[in-house]
């Protein structure tokens, strides 16, 4: 997963899928893998874990998209699926309020834990149902711009909104990371001994802003 | 015909005497007398297995199977049901009691004799032995003329039952029993006049139900023989366990028991015989165990039709015998109480059997490929090695999930039911249980230091963190809450 050559370098983003159980969050994930490209692209994890390499101008970006469990039992087990995630989709279902409380927990949680830094999208998913929404779309538009995220409305079932959410993720996610590189300076080409998945040319990880979960080995 | 039933029947009752007489021998009175009930074809089809059992026993090295074999099964229900019935002495019997008296009596008059006294003597013990003879002549003349009353009876019955059957024009073997079972149930009517519905439970379940217990039982004791050993898992290499020289030899035996088995329920037995000329070398592990599998599976189909064929013939005996009980709410009832005396002794076989058939994943337990897996990660010494190892077990997980899906979906659509984190992360607690391992957590605390950092976001590195979360839950279990296995603010 080395740099890429001239044209740019590769990126690696981790990106974490947050959200109660049954929301959705699952066939959200494959729908994106499955629909541009075919069933090989599943991993033999299934839905836990996908890969997906997208092209985003001229740079090449690796997706790593780790499913959690959404069970509340499983609650406490989140910090070790999220450290050094570079996005974050926080998944609710349009007609149950419940699950967008559940994302609200899971913002104030992320920031808390991991600062600014994580690429924030707040999902709206099963619009086909929209008949029986609970949460307002306005309601769900303010808050998620009050905490600096970003707010989507997909549908799983037909395939709606679900590429434009991951791209817009990503072109996110690149200019975060730019963003990064540029503070750090583009000085020297030694890569770090950085845990994080983003491919960072420096070694001054102490001058991150507010970096809380940059661990350095 | 009747000429020919009666004479087996005779040779049959001998038989059980004397095995009776081995069996009880020294520690009881009388040996038992030959059972009024007529025994059925059912324990004559027994004889093949009898042997096998027996062997199936001295393999598992002397453990006690929890079930009793055929013989001892069907001895337990003849005396229950001479018990149930007043016992009585044959004519033959009460003499020989007669002549010990006789004895006794001769010998203590013989004790008080003065030693002069030996004429007198010679003559009380000419006069004993006249005695005794002339009872067991006596006894013998009323037993024969007893012997040929009941003959005489049966035949009667025989031809009563006859004439009820008649209607149906040609025999089927099943009508035969059926018209046996009839016969004895009139015999064990007159006999006890004054009880209802025991005669059927008593006279004809015990002979229907041992013919199934004894193919079931057969086969459990041996199933649970291989199982044991499969469970003995308390050491770290319980696949050892397995006897490997035996598996040959148990299949043979299962392909045997299954011939006897077919030409018994008359279903066809297509799978052993193609199979039987393999050449053993061949064969390998699984490729038995498969075989086995299939086996079984023939097997369990055969018994439970056998079943299902035995509760509707008793009740329509039963419907027989007592024409009042023809009704919607008394059939219940007579159903009711067959099953009951049917099923009691059957069970533990019958649900032995049935969860070593269950369609389960593979294996005896849910996702055992993956905890099987899971045990070799210790075994490795290589970070690189274990990740992968654990990946495999993650995907493992995925794979049995998948094959039970397969198994209860007709038709579905990959998108539907694919794994995603909220059904993985409870699997790999239970599979993580099932490895037994406690030395996992320690394992995952040294993987998550030494990982390559290109792996730590990839599948690996998703693989590692749930089986930490997976242990982390399952820890949490004793606590009440979920402790989190590392720090994030490093």
């Amino acid at each position: 997963m080395a740099a890429g050559g001239m044209g740019g370098k590769t990126y690696s983003f981790k990106v974490v899928l947050l959200g109660e159980g049954c929301v959705g969050k699952t066939s959200l994930v494959l729908r994106y893998c499955e629909n541009k490209f075919n069933d090989k692209h599943i991993t033999t994890l299934q839905a836990s874990f996908l890969t997906k390499k997208l092209n985003i101008t001229g740079k090449r970006v690796n997706l790593a998209i780790w499913d959690t469990a959404g069970q509340e039992r499983f609650h406490a087990l989140g910090p070790i699926y999220y450290r050094d995630s570079n996005g974050a989709i926080l998944v609710y279902d349009v007609t149950d309020e419940d699950s967008f409380q559940k994302v609200k927990n899971w913002v104030k949680e992320l920031r808390k834990m991991l600062g600014n830094e994580i690429c924030l999208c707040i999902v709206g998913n099963k619009i086909d149902l929209d008949k029986d929404r609970h949460v307002s779309v306005e309601e769900a538009e303010s808050y998620a711009e009050s905490v600096g995220a970003k707010h989507y409305h997909t549908s799983a079932k037909l395939n709606k909104g679900i590429e434009e959410l991951f791209l817009d993720l990503c072109k996110r996610m690149m200019e975060t990371a730019q963003a990064e590189e540029r503070l750090k300076g583009n000085g020297a080409s030694q890569s770090a001994s950085s845990r994080r998945g983003v491919q960072i040319v420096d070694d001054e990880l102490q001058a991150t802003p507010a970096g809380g979960c940059c661990s350095s080995g | 015909m009747v000429a020919v039933e009666v004479e087996r029947m005779l040779r049959l009752a001998e038989q059980c005497l004397e095995r009776a007489k081995s069996f009880i021998g020294k520690n009881t009175d009388p040996p038992l007398p030959p059972s009024s009930t007529p025994v059925h074809t059912g324990h004559k089809a027994s004889s093949p297995t009898k042997t096998g059992h027996r062997r199936v026993l001295s393999d598992g090295g002397g453990e006690l199977s929890p079930f009793l074999p055929p013989e001892v099964f069907q001895r337990l229900q003849t005396v229950e049901a001479q018990n149930t019935s007043k016992k009585e002495l044959t004519p033959i019997e009460q003499a020989s009691r007669l002549n010990q008296k006789l004895k006794a009596n001769y010998e203590a008059r013989l004790a008080r004799l003065t030693p002069g006294q030996a004429c007198q003597k010679t003559s009380l013990t000419l006069s004993l032995q006249r005695q005794m003879m002339e009872n067991l002549i006596i006894a013998k003349a009323r037993q024969e003329a007893l012997q040929r009353k009941m003959e005489e009876r049966r035949l009667r019955l025989q031809e009563e039952a006859n004439r009820r059957f008649a209607a149906s024009g040609g025999m089927t073997a099943e009508e035969q029993e059926q018209r046996t079972l009839y016969a004895s149930v009139l015999e064990y009517e007159q006999d006890h006049v004054q009880t209802q519905r025991k005669p059927i439970r008593t006279v004809s379940t015990s002979s229907q139900s041992f013919s199934t217990y004894s193919s079931l039982s057969s086969l459990v004791s041996h199933n649970l023989h291989t199982k044991h050993n499969n469970e003995e898992g308390e050491e770290p290499h319980p696949l050892v366990t397995v006897d490997r020289e035996n598996s040959f030899e148990d299949l043979e035996q299962f392909l045997t028991q299954l011939d006897w088995a077919s030409a018994h329920d008359s279903t066809d037995d297509t799978i052993s015989n193609s199979e039987l000329p393999c050449d053993p070398l061949i064969l390998d592990e699984g490729h038995i165990q498969e075989l086995e599998m299939r086996v079984l599976k023939e097997h369990l189909k055969a018994i439970v039709k056998d079943i299902h064929i035995a509760i509707d013939q008793l009740l329509s005996l039963c419907l027989l015998s007592f024409e009042c009980l023809n009704t919607a709410s008394s059939k219940d009832l007579c159903l009711s109480s067959i099953e009951e005396a049917f099923f009691t002794p059957l069970w533990h076989a019958l649900l032995a059997l049935f969860r070593y058939c269950s369609p389960s994943l593979q294996g005896s337990y849910p996702y055992e490929s993956a905890v099987q897996e899971l045990k070799l990660l210790v075994t490795d010494y290589c970070p690189q090695k274990k990740l992968e190892c654990l990946v495999r077990t993650l995907r493992l997980i995925c794979a049995c999930a998948e094959d039970c899906r397969c198994l209860h979906e007709v038709d579905a659509t990959p998108r539907t039911s694919a794994i995603g984190a909220d059904d993985l992360l409870p699997i790999l607690s239970f599979v993580a249980l099932q490895c037994q391992c406690p030395q996992l957590i320690s394992e995952c605390a040294a993987l998550e230091e030494f990982i390559h950092e290109g792996y730590l976001i990839g599948e690996e590195g998703y693989c590692l963190t749930s089986m930490q979360s997976a242990l982390a839950y399952v820890e949490s279990l004793h606590t009440g809450e979920a402790q989190l296995p590392a720090d994030t603010s490093t």
